[in-house]
């Protein structure tokens, strides 16, 4: 593991939660195998919309996104008495989420060149979006200035950064690195793609958090 | 390096504070809002691998003779496609009939007893109960693959899962 857990006061104040996702999926593997299944069933709560939002990411429609997301956790539980290392569990997820989306993807792309589909209209964290989704329409005047200089960010800062907002920050490692971004790009420091979004938001004048 | 430069980089290398974590978490909440899971997907996921779970503990019920159920999209006769299933403990027979675009299914458990049928498919779940002699039935069922899961009096916490067939 990297030793990006160490302190940070501020931090650590700021966990909702003393257990990060990591610790919770490795403890649901073990106990699983102890033939315990309910910290299993409270990990797909919590660790859905991560893998749900991991496969959209690539660009995946709807429908696929929803059984890729379902096998992961079948694959897992069958797989369950291979995993070495429980710790590992999430990245595992994460990885085996992402590759199976991009095979989902290269398939899609492979008939829609057949049958001249449309671009996917909803894959907002891979390709620039011009106009406001309309689920935003209903939104607060706050959340669509966070969206305008969201999307003025390079592609892999947004997706990053659409990611790791998911997850507490002693996941936020785990989560780049399993989306091949390289790791320190948002880990032990506050990484350039946060600093970027920071520096373009401070310098909105309408733009404040609270 | 431009001072933009200078400055980010020098942010970037800052500590995450409080005003980072208020960012990513309205960051957070825009996603959700933008492309949120889809309603019942957890759920969907949960008795998926509840299913997985009960086959893995329970003796799986083995196929006998030829599996003839797989229907041809095309068929639109009355042809049923009848399958066997064992364990040690209990056999059943399934059968289906196409009814328009839909299928009946009929089930035949021994040894004959009154036991709980449910017919999953997705994440919906239809409930029956046997009669005496072990028979049930589903109407107006959907195609697609399902399973059934059989639970018997004898030994209601031990319910006995069919693989995956195709209806």
């Amino acid at each position: 593991m990297m030793s990006d857990d160490l302190v940070e006061p501020v931090d650590t104040a700021l966990r909702d939660q003393g257990e990060s996702l990591v610790d919770q999926a490795a403890h649901a593997v073990e106990a699983y195998r102890a033939g315990e299944r309910e910290p299993l069933a409270a990990l797909v709560h919590v660790m859905t919309p991560l893998l749900w939002h991991t496969v959209r990411a690539q660009g995946v429609d709807q429908e696929h996104a929803q059984d890729i997301v379902q096998n992961v956790w079948l694959t897992l539980v069958r797989d369950i008495d291979q995993i070495r290392d429980p710790r590992a569990t999430l990245q595992w997820m994460l990885v085996t989420a992402k590759r199976a989306a991009w095979r989902a993807v290269r398939r899609t792309r492979d008939e829609a060149l057949r049958q001249d589909a449309d671009e996917h209209a909803t894959d907002w964290l891979t390709t620039p979006v011009d106009e406001l989704p309309d689920s935003l329409a209903v939104r607060s005047e706050r959340d669509k200035v966070l969206w305008e200089h969201v999307r003025a960010l390079p592609d892999r800062c947004r997706r990053l950064l659409g990611l790791v907002a998911l997850v507490e920050r002693p996941d936020y490692a785990v989560v780049s690195q399993a989306l091949g971004m390289p790791v320190g790009s948002i880990g032990p420091t506050r990484g350039r793609c946060l600093a970027k979004l920071r520096t373009s938001l401070a310098a909105d004048p309408t733009w404040s958090l609270s | 390096m431009s001072d933009d430069d200078a400055t980010l980089t020098l942010f970037a290398h800052g500590t995450l504070d409080p005003a980072d974590r208020a960012v990513l978490d309205a960051l957070a909440r825009l996603v959700d809002a933008v492309d949120p899971v889809p309603d019942g997907l957890v759920d969907r996921i949960g008795v998926a691998l509840t299913i997985e779970a009960l086959e893995a503990e329970v003796a799986a019920l083995h196929l006998t003779g030829e599996p003839a159920l797989a229907l041809r999209a095309d068929e639109t006769s009355i042809e049923a496609g009848t399958i066997t299933f064992t364990t040690d403990v209990l056999t059943v027979m399934i059968s289906v009939h196409a009814e328009a675009d839909r299928v009946r299914v009929d089930g035949w458990a021994a040894p004959a007893d009154v036991i709980e049928v449910e017919l999953h498919q997705g994440g919906d779940v239809t409930t029956t109960v046997s009669d005496a002699d072990g028979r049930f039935s589903f109407v107006d069922v959907e195609r697609g693959p399902a399973r059934l899961v059989m639970r018997r009096p004898s030994d209601p916490t031990v319910p006995v899962v069919t693989p995956q067939i195709e209806l």
